[in-house]
């Protein structure tokens, strides 16, 4: 509506003004002209009310418009949205617990999930329950970013067409009576370890209905002889469980029990519970370690004896002569008994073995031999018969009923029914065995052909298959149907020690996927439940008398049952058994491994595992925690090897293992000798891999983690690695060595092309810097200050003057952090764990390579050993031991970085921290170069913002290259999701660095201020929160709190006297200190001499250049 | 005019030799040159027809130039990551740029000032092209420090503007200091530069033939007329500017050094740095003067007032600095010795024997310790090939200098774990290309519209400026026909 605006009527009165001569003859025109309010071109105001709102609109436009032009130079615009409909529970912004677990192929991991705004951004370890104690490995940190996996397999496949839930539920209906019609004869299902009751129950409800239905359970890490030496020789659903802090000697024979990611904190906790010394009169553990490679066991190892792992029953054998000689235990002997001893072993120091032998013998009942889950059934049996024979067995050594179904058909024995023609449907449930199942997995029942299982599972006319990719199986199935991960779903499961844990949803599925329950009670013909129904079911028939309500509640509130205990049993180990079953697996012949036929080791790789985490971005970026290495595995091998074939890192080798040559059957004189088959009729397993060299690997023997190489998963993983499942067979899962029944020969050779390796750390050397301060018990014993004596502290005045005036300190809680290297494994959690909560980005293979891993913590691994080397002159160290060593920002007092930084965007706290301001940086990295530790981090492009990973530009391919504003810029909606909410994002040209969680520090303190209200308690409870590095860490290394309170745990720490900072001389005064590595050498053992060698012998006065000069 | 045709061009040293006395002083210009001759010689690089050469070279350096801001354009656009650099070297090719333009900037002002100042009359043949080198030099040098932050819209952060959040620049960091420092220096640079071109930019608009010409010339000339009053105030501002300048000299070039030497990483942290930088900075400074001036003094027929006495004083230059260096260079490794820090005494070790080796024995041993030595003996310095080889040595030695302190020592600092190597990507290189198109583009359109000599300092130091003067007849340079002899 035209608004008319009245003037006042003309004055009639004094003199008259006008404004035009229009106005003085006062025409109708003119007044019609006049009466509008904008008159000159005002036609966009002409109209109704919200004219004057489309001026501004018009205004705002133009504006925006003149500022388009800016708009490239500003940070990215954010919106809050708030919740359209408020959910119950939800505080905007406050963060949510929930007790979960993570399903792991050796028990359930007990989790406690952070959820915000109904969606999980954090994983921590179950503080109430031991199998955890609050902490994690890197696994279970990584998990929550495959939860968000843009990748993830997002929908139903049917005949490689897009189908749906609807039409799978409806053929699954379809399908059940015929299923039911010849009781499930043909039905099979292969399914991944979880150890969930629920699960177990559905299979017998399944069993009921389907009684002629097959069952195989298939986990390519998973080694069965453990498991099976242990029933055989205590009974059936049990397991052993280690109690490594009561035992004073452990040996472990091949076995990596200190890898947490094999889901089992306790070994590790118990373990570095016994490392941890506070004074010199506290007595430790002492750890002998025999293995071919550097496992993470052979980096905390005392006395390490690189060995071939094909060797190791020949040495396992020695060992048990030795004790059973001196012992004489009945179970020991009959097990020897029956067992022929070897001929050929591997050589090694006589005296070794014997000192190891009396140092485990002086310790009846207080010692441990460990043999490797992969080591055959004969090394198991005889590792148990020396833990009876030490009479560990009951003490260090318990055995644990396991309410589960004892045994399970294996992958082998379904695929001998599929080759007998036996199943016609099949279901699989997880895992991927078109890429991981052994390699002649069965001989063609006509052919006598060797058969691999993508074979198998084409003859099988109907597969469904349930996975959280669309993957090589799923490419030969006839449904696929995507997995939920465990963080959607409903479902429970067994700890390593037995303990019944509950696993609750976090969020519903993103993608709509299934759990392996749904399926199986799909399949049952169960009404669909979106509940806990099917758990709770379960839960029901073992609950506590009394209110189930109130029972459900506290299981769920606990993550664990408080009220089902594992039982233990007593152990007896039977030797007869044990030995009967003993020699007829035991091959006596296996010559050790030379040059020219080396073993090769099949091990679980530390940032993939069996490969399922292959799309895992932290995972793939987390540095190996020996060779460092990112986004690949390799071929590791000795220096001396490495010399041999005349290989580099990176340099590719081929790796080529054949079945025997079939002896010409013996001719008749006279005639002619059949022919033999012409060699390509030899079954040859080939895989071309990068090699990399790993000082302290055994000799002759090269060591290639599994898992990566799967070709068809996401982008993150589709490039990575080498697939070294080409090379394992149902004989040798393990290790391969020419044994001359089923493998013919193992070849090793330099083959053209290198592989372009991404390592975080090239120098592995410690130059004799005084950085990893560590010595022998022995020596910390007759000086406990000696780790002032080391790299000239001592020589440092106690206070050095300074003109500078130092930062305010006032606040009344001061920050600092202490990390033992004593107890610290080197397993990487802390690092998954920071990525997690700091949204630390990916930056992919290539970044790292160009020396740009953002990680905050990085844990550096140097060799060590007695005899000095010069790595810039190509020297390796023969036999080093190795030392780990977390840094991450030191928090120094008079920090390096902050007087240089130029526009203040690098201050210190009162509270005594370094702290970064984003929104203040605008990226010199001067901070990054005076730092002295190295441990800022530089967004060099815009890490958070574009994916890394194949990257197409006008259809090229472009292989994780940032092309800045060429590329796409958002990534995925669900990574977005993953974010924690109270760390900023950073963007390009921004430094970023470890806080101490400052988010956390400040979230405790705003929860103290409420608490306190009025009164002016404000301080934070003592040791009642910590960085996330800390919560991680199983082996409880990583210490964090006030400093100021002397009673705090990390104050009393830094009062040890193995308490040391990093470069003192710089008088930084860092807030971060390491307490020194104590080594337990016997003092007997011929390398006794060569242990502990990591700190530089500071001559006073005289300091050292390099290693070099010391000799 | 034919101020461009070919002179007899005795070249010079010893036909003038020969023509003077033993014992006299060699005449700065040569040939008894006069008044008119050297206004018609300078003025007529500018005024001749644009020589076709001109063209050529500035078709390829503007070329370069528009590339490397093409890569400018990539980084800025993409991210810093489009460089080499990573943890832990955080500065590489951008800041050893910056220090070597930077560093190259140092020659002019000290001819123009320090010289002026120290009445080194001989100046007055070379001040104006090194000053405008200076500002050249200084222009790609600020190019570096601006461009290598990873956010450079937020740049304007360094300046301490009072903003709603009271946050001001820390005045505690060097790279603050620096920004004051060039941009003092630049400005000073640029005042002392313009006041010298006043008169000469006066005798340009006196002889202008267009109208555009003589508005511009005109414009920029600020009215001078030559009268006495002008040149008491011109001497003056002159004089006083080259006393602001002088402390310029020493302190942009130690101000640079604090970068480093406040620092705490090896190689980096040391109080030698501050003259051990000025020094270097004349050296490198010098010899991109006679790199840039031995050209052009051949193409525009300059040797009468470019002489080989200039080139030889400036050769001694290069000497006294190149040895200070090589100087500084020893003690360096002296003291890493005698501190017994072995955190200083493995840095200098990687010096020699480390990755970037070749660096130090090609660049810091080579390039400028041993090849100015060669200035110990005349026939070197009088060799115009020899002294331009070794400024090509000078040139790239420094490149290389600031490389090793800089990469050398972030490449393996305290922690061996963080130790990396730093490999240029093809943006680091061309940018780097790029600044010498910019350098040497500006250097071309400088000598093709302003004068690259200051005629009328020149011709203050002609024997017929001094009042006692008295020209002997026999000498007086007037060819047959009464026209001039060139």
């Amino acid at each position: 509506m035209k608004r008319i605006l009245h003037h006042p009527a003309p004055s009639t009165t004094g003199r008259q003004y006008w404004r035009s001569l229009g106005e003085l003859s006062d025409t109708p025109d003119f007044r019609e002209w006049l009466e509008r309010e904008f008159p000159a071109g005002a036609a966009e105001m002409s109209g109704d009310e919200v004219s004057r709102r489309n001026f501004l609109k018009l205004m705002g436009a133009s504006m925006a418009l003149a500022g388009f032009g800016l708009t490239s130079c500003r940070k990215p615009e954010m919106h809050l949205v708030p919740f359209t409909k408020s959910a119950e529970w939800v505080i905007p912004g406050k963060f949510l617990y929930y007790a979960t677990a993570m399903p792991r192929r050796q028990g359930a991991m007990p989790l406690i999930a952070t959820t915000v705004d109904g969606r999980p951004i954090k994983i921590e370890g179950n503080p109430l329950h031991p199998d955890s104690n609050g902490a994690t490995d890197a696994f279970a940190q990584a998990s929550l970013l495959d939860l968000y996996d843009p990748s993830r397999s997002q929908r139903f496949i049917r005949e490689n067409k897009v189908s749906d839930n609807a039409t799978f539920e409806k053929y699954i209906a379809d399908l059940r009576p015929k299923m039911a019609a010849n009781g499930g004869a043909g039905l099979a299902f292969l399914v991944e370890e979880t150890w969930s009751p629920t699960r177990e129950r559905l299979r017998a409800e399944l069993l009921k209905q389907f009684p002629r239905m097959c069952w195989c359970v298939f986990e390519p890490l998973l080694s069965e002889a453990q498991h099976f030496s242990t029933q055989i020789s205590f009974g059936d659903s049990t397991r052993l469980i280690p109690q490594f802090d009561k035992a004073d000697v452990v040996v472990a024979l091949d076995s990596d029990f200190l890898n947490c990611g094999e889901g089992d904190l306790t070994a590790v906790r118990g373990f570095t519970q016994r490392r941890r010394v506070r004074e010199a009169k506290d007595s430790m553990n002492r750890l002998y370690v025999i293995e071919n490679r550097f496992s993470l066991t052979g980096a905390m190892a005392d006395h390490r004896l690189r060995f071939p792992a094909s060797q190791i029953p020949a040495i396992t054998h020695a060992l048990a002569t030795k004790i059973a000689a001196a012992t004489k235990d009945p179970g020991l002997s009959s097990v020897l008994i029956t067992l022929k001893a070897p001929t050929r072993i591997e050589k090694f120091d006589a005296r070794w073995l014997e000192e190891m032998a009396k140092d485990l013998m002086a310790r009846p009942g207080a010692s441990l031999v460990v043999a490797g889950s992969h080591q055959p059934v004969v090394v198991q049996l005889m590792a148990f018969g020396i833990n009876a024979a030490l009479k560990n067995l009951g003490t260090t050594l318990l055995l644990r009923e396991l309410p589960k179904t004892p045994r399970n058909s294996s992958i082998l024995q379904l695929a001998s029914e599929i080759d007998a023609g036996r199943i016609q449907q099949l279901f699989i449930l997880g895992g991927d065995p078109v890429y991981s199942a052994p390699r002649t997995i069965t001989l063609d029942r006509k052919t006598k052909q060797a058969l691999d299982w993508p074979e198998l599972q084409k003859r099988v006319p109907d597969v469904v298959r349930l996975g959280h990719y669309e993957d090589a199986t799923s490419g030969l199935s006839k449904w696929h149907v995507p997995a939920a991960h465990y963080l959607e779903t409903w479902s429970d499961g067994l700890t390593p020690s037995g303990a019944y844990v509950a696993i609750q949803p976090m969020i519903l599925p993103l993608f709509g996927g299934l759990s392996d329950l749904d399926l199986m009670s799909m399949v049952l013909g169960r009404p669909k439940v979106e509940g806990p129904e099917l758990v709770q079911e379960t839960f029901r028939a073992t609950a506590p008398p009394g209110d189930f309500e109130t029972a459900w509640n506290k299981f769920l509130h606990d993550g664990s049952a408080g009220h089902i205990q594992p039982k233990n049993r007593e152990p007896k180990f039977n030797g007869n058994t044990a030995g009967g079953v003993a020699h007829t697996l035991w091959s006596t012949d296996v010559a050790p491994p030379t040059k020219d036929s080396p073993e090769i080791v099949l091990v679980s790789s530390y940032s993939v595992d069996d490969g399922r985490y292959i799309n895992n971005g932290w995972l793939q970026e987390m540095p190996d925690p020996i060779t460092k290495l990112t986004w690949d595995n390799a071929a590791m091998m000795s220096p001396a090897y490495a010399k041999h074939l005349g290989v580099k890192d990176g340099d590719l080798i081929e790796v080529t293992v054949t079945e025997p040559t079939p002896k010409p059957p013996p001719s008749k004189p006279g005639q002619a000798p059949p022919p033999l088959p012409p060699p390509h009729a030899l079954m040859k397993r080939q895989l071309v891999i990068a090699a990399v060299i790993v000082p302290g690997h055994a000799d002759n023997s090269v060591t290639i983690p599994l898992g990566y190489g799967r070709k068809h998963t996401g982008p993150v993983g589709e490039e990575a690695g080498f697939d070294a499942y080409l090379l394992r067979t149902t004989s040798n899962p393990h290790f391969i060595v020419a044994d001359g029944k089923a493998i013919g020969s193992v070849m090793v050779k330099k083959t053209a092309g290198h592989y372009a390796l991404s390592t975080t750390q090239e120098h592995f050397s410690i130059e004799g810097r005084g950085l990893v301060r560590e010595a022998t018990l022995e020596r910390y014993r007759a000086d406990e200050e000696f780790v002032t004596k080391i790299a000239g502290d001592e020589e440092l005045p106690h206070r050095l003057p300074t003109l500078y005036t130092h930062p305010n300190l006032s606040a009344p809680q001061q920050w600092g952090m202490t990390v033992d290297l004593n107890t610290c494994t080197g397993c990487s959690a802390c690092v998954i764990a920071c990525q997690a909560e700091n949204n630390i980005p990916i930056v992919g293979k290539l970044q790292v390579a160009h020396g740009r891993a953002m990680h905050w913590i990085r844990i550096d691994r140097y060799f060590a050993s007695a005899k000095p080397f010069d790595q810039d002159h190509g020297q390796w160290p023969e036999n080093p031991e190795i030392v780990h060593e977390p840094v991450m920002c030191q928090h120094c007092e008079n920090a390096p970085c902050e007087t240089v930084c130029p526009v203040n965007a690098t201050i210190h706290s009162e509270a005594g921290l370094n702290v970064m301001v984003y929104n203040r940086c605008i990226g010199t990295r001067y901070c990054a170069n005076n730092c002295p530790f190295k441990v800022r981090r530089f967004n060099f492009f815009d890490y958070s913002q574009r994916p890394v990973g194949k990257t197409k530009i006008a259809g090229f391919s472009v292989y994780q290259e940032y092309l800045g504003p060429l590329t796409d810029k958002t990534p995925a909606e669900t990574i977005k999701l993953q974010k924690n909410p109270n760390v900023t994002v950073r963007m390009r040209g921004v430094m970023e660095k470890c806080t101490y969680c400052v988010q956390r520090i400040e979230e405790a303190q705003i929860a103290a201020h409420v608490r306190a209200g009025a009164s002016d308690k404000t301080l934070i409870p003592r040791d009642s929160f910590t960085t996330a590095c800390a919560q991680a860490c199983p082996a409880e290394a990583i210490v964090f709190g006030d400093i100021k309170d002397p009673e705090t745990r990390v104050s009393k720490i830094k009062a040890e006297n193995r308490n040391y900072r990093l470069l003192e001389y710089l008088n930084v005064k860092t807030r971060t200190s390491y307490l020194a590595r104590i080594r337990n050498p016997n003092p007997r053992m011929p390398d006794a001499e060569e242990i502990g060698v990591a700190s530089p012998e500071h001559e006073k006065g005289k300091a050292v250049l390099n290693p070099m000069e010391k000799t | 005019m034919d101020g461009a045709t070919t002179a007899p061009d005795v070249i010079a040293g010893e036909a003038s030799a020969s023509v003077s006395p033993p014992l006299a002083r060699v005449p700065l210009v040569l040939n008894r040159r006069n008044f008119d001759w050297v206004t018609n010689r300078i003025s007529g690089a500018v005024e001749n027809p644009t020589p076709r050469w001109w063209w050529v070279a500035f078709a390829v350096t503007t070329a370069i130039a528009l590339f490397g801001l093409t890569c400018i354009g990539y980084q800025i656009s993409t991210g810093v990551g489009t460089w080499g650099l990573n943890s832990p070297v955080g500065w590489a090719w951008d800041i050893t740029n910056f220090v070597f333009w930077i560093g190259i900037g140092h020659a002019g002002t000290l001819i123009s000032a320090i010289l002026f100042l120290l009445r080194q009359k001989w100046r007055t043949s070379i001040n104006r092209s090194a000053e405008a080198m200076t500002l050249f030099a200084v222009i790609c040098a600020a190019i570096f420090p601006g461009i290598h932050v990873g956010r450079v819209w937020m740049a304007w952060f360094l300046a301490p503007v009072p903003t709603q959040y009271a946050i001001w620049p820390n005045f505690r960091s060097p790279l603050l200091w620096d920004v004051f420092a060039v941009s003092t220096y630049f400005t000073v640079s640029v005042l002392f530069w313009y006041t010298g071109l006043v008169p000469d930019l006066a005798t340009l608009r006196d002889r202008a033939t267009s109208k555009i010409k003589k508005f511009f010339y005109g414009i920029f000339a600020l009215g001078w007329r030559g009268s006495n009053r002008h040149w008491r105030h011109y001497e003056m501002a002159y004089l006083l500017l080259a006393g602001l300048s002088t402390p310029l000299v020493l302190s942009v070039h130690s101000v640079v050094s604090f970068d480093f030497a406040t620092s705490v990483i090896p190689t980096w942290h040391t109080t030698i740095f501050p003259p051990y930088f000025v020094a270097g900075a004349i050296f490198g400074g010098f010899a991109m003067v006679l790199t840039l001036m031995i050209p052009a003094r051949a193409i525009y027929k300059l040797q009468d007032i470019i002489t080989p006495q200039h080139i030889d004083k400036m050769a001694k230059v290069i000497l006294l600095t190149g040895s200070i260096v090589a100087y500084a260079y020893a003690m360096e490794f002296f003291i890493a010795w005698y501190s017994g820090n072995q955190y200083e005494r493995f840095a200098f070790y990687n010096r020699i024997f480390g990755p970037y080796w070749w660096y130090w024995w090609v660049g810091m041993l080579f390039c400028n310790t041993l090849s100015p030595q060669l200035f110990w003996f005349k026939w070197c310095r009088h060799n115009i090939y020899i002294v331009y080889f070794v400024c090509m040595c000078v040139n790239a030695g420094m490149w290389f200098e600031r490389f090793i302190i800089i990469v050398g020592g972030l490449h393996r600092d305290f922690l061996p774990s963080a130790w990396g190597m730093f490999y240029p990507t093809w943006v680091d290189i061309w940018t780097f290309i790029g600044t010498f198109g910019i350098f040497l583009s500006l250097f071309l359109l400088f000598i093709r519209f302003l004068p690259m000599i200051a005629m009328s300092e020149v011709k203050i130091v002609l024997p017929e400026a001094d009042a006692h003067h008295a020209a002997p007849e026999e000498h007086h340079a007037v060819a047959a026909g009464g026209m001039e002899r060139t």
